[in-house]
């Protein structure tokens, strides 16, 4: 941890003595301290776009990892359906999320729905294929052992699947974090009526790097506290992983 | 009971049938199925094509403009492939490197971290102010969503070979070298392999994102265009393709990991 500091704080550092000592133009790089400065100046709006897009990442990974989840239970509670459904949500899945972007604008409209819905989308196929491949990681003598001492489906369901799937279930969560702070940019860069990927979009149409750069920053600093979070969260409460 | 059984064998019955005719064979019903379901779906219920328009009539829309959607599949499966294999490449053997550097590894490996939860396609604005649009600003986005992924799993692997394995070559006087492309680049090819899956799917969506910053040829462009003129037959083609993209470039790489790690094919 500390040297992960030690490290970013070097590169911020050789940063800005390459944007100063060679003099770079804005476009090609402007220096840190500009970058912080712009931020510092503009926080009122950059904190609004950034309340918009933690609001949208942040509904939309939670719808999202609980239909994942859900699903997952229900299709390995239901073999039969689950042949059918599992070849449709691997095609849909290699269907590349941001191509449905512009479905789910003209679906929804340019508000935040449209952005809640993408987030859950991409979260929820994450989510969703790990918990299932979680559900099925369990040992089948264990499934023996308590079908012979007269469990049934929902128990082992309850006492054997779900605790062996909670492991990858929030490795797939963790991933899914960055995830849905990139998606939710990219669909607010689409069309949106504000958030930081609105911001930054604005700012390339204007040719203003400063602005771009500290969007960055600000979307960076969030995606990493939201990994950092749910990371923190992990470690803390699947600890017997 | 019977069907209880079954829970635990799904997941294996994917893999069950090796051969690589099944394998095609199945695709093509599972494909032949879903396209039959769509069409039905749509005309028996009367879903309107504003929701989902029928698949004969957006095939047709691709077969009437065939030159438009071939460039843009071409262009886009330029861009995304130029910059996995880049990705793919480095991202080898960063993994070697910061496994061979514990300093390294210490030090840098922390910032790679870092940057990976930098939303890519916000920097990707910058990518394309700094190169321009060409297709080299596409291939450095796909590459940054490759490498990564690459990197983490080469060293994961390369951590898990068996010491003892690694002692017992020693002992009869291999190098390095021949440590490395011997016995433990092979041993952390599974790993390899699932970071290259996951691969497809980023570099192709980075290639598709970075089109948007105002490209003429492309999927994303088709995307992008098709969205403003709200033609929905358009969007869905778009889609269609990137799906076909998506789904072909998966299947390759999946039938290669399939090919060259033969011995274990889980996950």
């Amino acid at each position: 941890m500390r040297r992960a500091l030690a490290g970013l704080l070097s590169v911020f550092v050789l940063w800005e003595a390459a944007a100063r000592g060679l003099d770079l133009p804005t476009y090609v790089l402007p220096s840190v301290t500009r970058i912080v400065q712009a931020i510092v100046d503009q926080r009122a709006l950059l904190l609004k776009a950034a309340g918009m897009t933690v609001m949208e990442a942040v509904v939309g990974f939670g719808i999202g990892s609980l239909a994942g989840l859900l699903l997952a239970i229900v299709l390995t509670m239901l073999p039969a359906v689950r042949r059918s459904v599992l070849p449709v949500a691997t095609a849909l899945n290699s269907v590349p999320v941001v191509a449905y972007a512009p479905l789910i604008l003209l679906w929804f409209g340019m508000g935040p729905e449209s952005k809640i819905v993408m987030v859950a989308l991409a979260v929820g196929f994450t989510v969703f294929l790990h918990a299932l491949s979680g559900l099925d990681r369990v040992d089948p003598r264990a499934v023996d052992l308590m079908r012979s001492f007269g469990a049934d489906r929902a128990a082992i369901l309850w006492r054997l699947r779900l605790p062996a799937a909670i492991p990858l279930t929030a490795a797939g969560m963790r991933v899914s974090t960055v995830r849905a702070m990139i998606v939710a940019i990219v669909t607010e860069m689409l069309g949106a009526t504000g958030g930081l990927g609105w911001t930054i979009f604005q700012a390339v149409l204007q040719i203003d790097f400063v602005q771009v750069w500290a969007a960055i920053f600000v979307a960076s600093a969030i995606s990493l506290l939201f990994f950092g979070t749910v990371n923190l969260l992990e470690k803390r409460y699947v600890f017997w992983r | 009971m019977s069907e209880t059984a079954h829970t635990g064998a799904t997941g294996a019955t994917g893999r069950a049938g090796t051969g690589a005719g099944a394998v095609v064979l199945r695709g093509v019903a599972t494909v032949a199925v879903i396209a039959l379901v769509w069409e039905g779906v749509v005309v028996a219920a009367g879903i309107k094509p504003y929701y989902l328009p029928r698949l004969s009539v957006i095939l047709s829309a691709i077969a009437a403009l065939p030159q438009a959607y071939l460039a843009g599949f071409v262009r886009t499966l330029s861009e995304t492939l130029l910059g996995y294999a880049a990705g793919a490449l480095v991202g080898v053997m960063n993994g070697v490197l910061f496994y061979r550097s514990r300093w390294l590894r210490e030090t840098v490996f922390p910032l790679f971290v870092i940057s990976q939860t930098i939303p890519v396609i916000a920097f990707g604005a910058v990518v394309v102010l700094w190169f321009g649009n060409t297709i080299l600003a596409k291939a450095l986005i796909a590459f940054y969503l490759t490498f990564f992924p690459v990197t983490v799993n080469t060293l994961t692997g390369l951590e898990a070979v068996d010491k003892r394995q690694v002692d017992l070559l020693r002992s009869f006087g291999a190098t390095r070298k021949q440590l490395l492309f011997q016995l433990q680049l092979p041993s952390a090819l599974p790993q390899i392999f699932v970071a290259l899956r996951l691969a497809c799917t980023l570099s192709l969506l980075g290639a598709i994102a970075g089109e948007w910053f105002g490209d003429t040829t492309g999927l994303g462009v088709l995307l992008l265009q098709a969205m403003y003129n709200e033609q929905f037959v358009a969007l869905w083609a778009a889609i269609l393709m990137a799906g076909l993209l998506g789904t072909s470039f998966y299947g390759v790489v999946a039938w290669a990991e399939h090919k060259t790690v033969f011995w274990r094919s889980e996950l």
